[in-house]
């Protein structure tokens, strides 16, 4: 019976379920559908397909192999985690959102074909707007409609390059491709996603103006998933080896300047998400795996950050560095618990992300990418500055500036518990990790060498933040960033819309002043009653048809 | 007290890696020369810092509430 079942349908069916269910049954469905759904992805075995004929191409809605299943996997826990850490949260509408999102993550990671991954990669980009909207405030509304706009520009890249490939001949099949022009815009699709700069902009523009409990799992899956489908489609493209090292260090230079700390943190996706395109681009099964397990990793304590970040928030209503501080005597739990997520992001030994980060850096390092490894190298430099250091030292410890928190609820401390102690588990005993990747892994992280070099890069960047200290405080500004191409160009557009609506209804004045003027003459002469005024307009609309016509001609 | 605990933890982990005396000759040279990624900490924090902080007052930087 299972083997007809689809864990991205067992989300979709319930946010229906919590969309029309007496509100007693609330908490029990919000349990449950993400437990069963997490069930059933642990149960599906390698190999296994749901496929059917479509157009006469094979359209397969559940394929299961290795690198899907990872993936896969990860998506069902952080569901489950994001899921009881919005527990508290009684409006329908954010449980209903997240579910379609979680949903239709697991839908992309697990389609079999192009046509399958396009509806799910759409529905996507859908419920994750809402996810923005649902805060209702008037910056969160702005970025959402920026965000849906650029993600309806990106599926349209994918929908062309999809249909170019179809009409050629190719088929649907979703495997790795050949870079060729119905391709490239496939890949323009994924990159977006991907938070490719110069392309990231919406990741940094709108995730710190999503709802609290929205961030959380607006931080796991998009990027995520574009990581997956990279890895899937286009594994070896030299063009991500490059793209993705800078990506690891863009993330890091901009996050320097941030002073909200939400924002310094989705800039650190664009980061972490660069070792992931790294590996994809250098392409071994080394690589590969690495992404992969980077990904996983990356899931966990993003989603733990945001978590307790989001609890900052939830609790002060503040998120700037320049308006927070002094906070531990008073959430001390919640610091604890934001530094395992930094520590796990910063690559430090026992924590996660010290097994992940360093398959990507060996994988450059073995293929004698020595430019590479550095960059990523002072990546992690970067990242251990910001998230390990700026950011809990200016929001937790240095001035106190009178906020009295509390620790969040037992729901919210709950989920981040479970994804502290996820990131723990997989540091300490990365074999259960590294047996799930898609391609089998000979490394071993703990070698005195590894971990003392990692220490070192570590401890030298404490060094020198201790040294700089005194510079990095919060600055009460706004960082440009590639987005202000479409801010200042959609004002630009609007602008001359509104010029050219003017000028329209001007002349269109001026023509109804002439038709009075007109009517009035044949009146007065007799001869003719004065002209109806549909057909007046119809006179104007096709002056003004004519006048565009010229113009674009 | 937490500034003198990086401190000797810095120092521990140089010295640390001084005692594995690397041999290996298929390793690059970063990582066979001593407390490389100690330096390369340093100054890649400082880099960092500097370079951000200089494109930010030049060209990135603007008060809040302006993004252009």
């Amino acid at each position: 019976m299972t083997e007809f079942l689809h864990p991205a349908g067992v989300y979709l069916v319930g946010a229906a379920l919590v969309g029309i269910a007496p509100g007693r049954l609330r908490v029990p469905l919000l349990l449950l559908i993400p437990a069963g759904a997490l069930a059933l992805g642990v149960a599906l075995p390698d190999g296994h397909r749901l496929s059917g004929h479509f157009l006469g191409e094979e359209i397969s809605v559940l394929r299961v192999d290795r690198l899907s299943f990872v993936f896969g996997l990860v998506f069902l826990m952080m569901g489950g985690l994001g899921t009881v850490f919005a527990l508290h949260v009684k409006e329908r509408g954010p449980h209903v959102t997240a579910f379609a999102y979680v949903g239709a993550a697991l839908g992309v990671v697990f389609a079999g074909d192009l046509l399958t991954l396009f509806v799910f990669w759409e529905l996507m980009a859908v419920a994750s707007t809402l996810l923005i909207l649902q805060r209702r405030t008037k910056r969160a509304l702005a970025a959402g409609f920026r965000y849906l706009l650029v993600h309806a520009f990106g599926g349209a890249s994918l929908l062309a390059g999809i249909l170019l490939q179809w009409t050629a001949g190719e088929g649907l099949a979703f495997d790795a491709m050949a870079l060729t022009g119905s391709t490239a815009l496939i890949l323009l699709g994924f990159a977006i996603n991907a938070a490719i700069p110069p392309l990231h902009a919406w990741l940094t523009d709108a995730y710190p103006e999503a709802t609290v409990t929205g961030s959380v799992f607006l931080s796991a899956f998009t990027t995520k998933a574009a990581v997956y489908v990279l890895a899937r489609g286009f594994p070896g493209v030299e063009l991500l080896v490059w793209a993705g090292a800078v990506m690891a260090l863009y993330g890091v230079v901009f996050a320097v300047l941030e002073n909200d700390i939400r924002r310094l943190l989705a800039y650190h996706i664009v980061s972490q998400v660069g070792y992931m395109v790294c590996g994809v681009g250098l392409g071994t099964g080394l690589a590969i795996s690495g992404a992969a397990a980077h990904a996983f990793s990356h899931i966990l304590y993003k989603g733990l950050l945001f978590m307790s970040t989001g609890a900052v928030l939830h609790v002060t209503g503040r998120s700037k560095l320049t308006e927070l501080g002094g906070l531990w005597r008073t959430m001390p739990v919640t610091l604890a618990l934001y530094t395992v997520g930094a520590f796990s992001i910063s690559g430090v030994p026992l924590f996660n992300g010290f097994v992940s980060k360093s398959l990507v850096v060996a994988a450059a390092e073995g293929e004698h990418r020595a430019a590479v490894e550095w960059m990523l190298l002072l990546a992690s430099v970067g990242t251990f500055l910001h998230t390990g250091l700026k950011l809990p030292v200016f929001t937790f410890f240095a001035e106190d500036r009178g906020i009295r928190g509390r620790e969040p609820g037992w729901n919210m401390l709950l989920a981040m518990g479970l994804a502290a102690f996820l990131c723990i588990g997989i540091g300490v005993a990365p074999g259960a990790l590294y047996a799930l990747l898609p391609f089998p892994v000979d490394y071993r992280p703990y070698t005195a060498r590894h971990v003392l070099t990692t220490l070192q890069l570590l401890l030298g960047t404490g060094v020198a933040f201790m040294l700089l200290v005194r510079h990095l405080g919060g600055e009460p500004t706004v960082t440009l960033d590639t987005d202000w191409v479409y801010r200042q160009g959609g004002r630009l557009v609007v602008g001359l819309a509104e010029a050219w609506a003017g000028g329209s209804a001007r002349m269109l004045a001026g023509l109804t002043r002439e038709r009075d003027r007109l009517s009035a003459l044949i009146a007065a002469a007799g001869r003719r009653p004065p002209l109806p005024v549909g057909y007046w307009l119809l006179i104007s609309l096709g002056l003004l048809s004519a006048l565009i016509l010229i113009i674009v001609l | 007290m937490l500034r003198r605990l990086v401190w000797v933890g810095f120092a521990l982990s140089v010295g640390g890696e001084l005692l594995l005396a690397a041999t290996d000759a298929l390793l690059p040279w970063w990582h066979r020369a001593p407390a490389f990624h100690a330096v390369y900490g340093v100054v890649g924090c400082v880099l960092i810092v500097v370079v951000s902080k200089a494109l930010g007052k030049v060209w990135l930087q603007r008060p809040e509430g302006r993004d252009d």
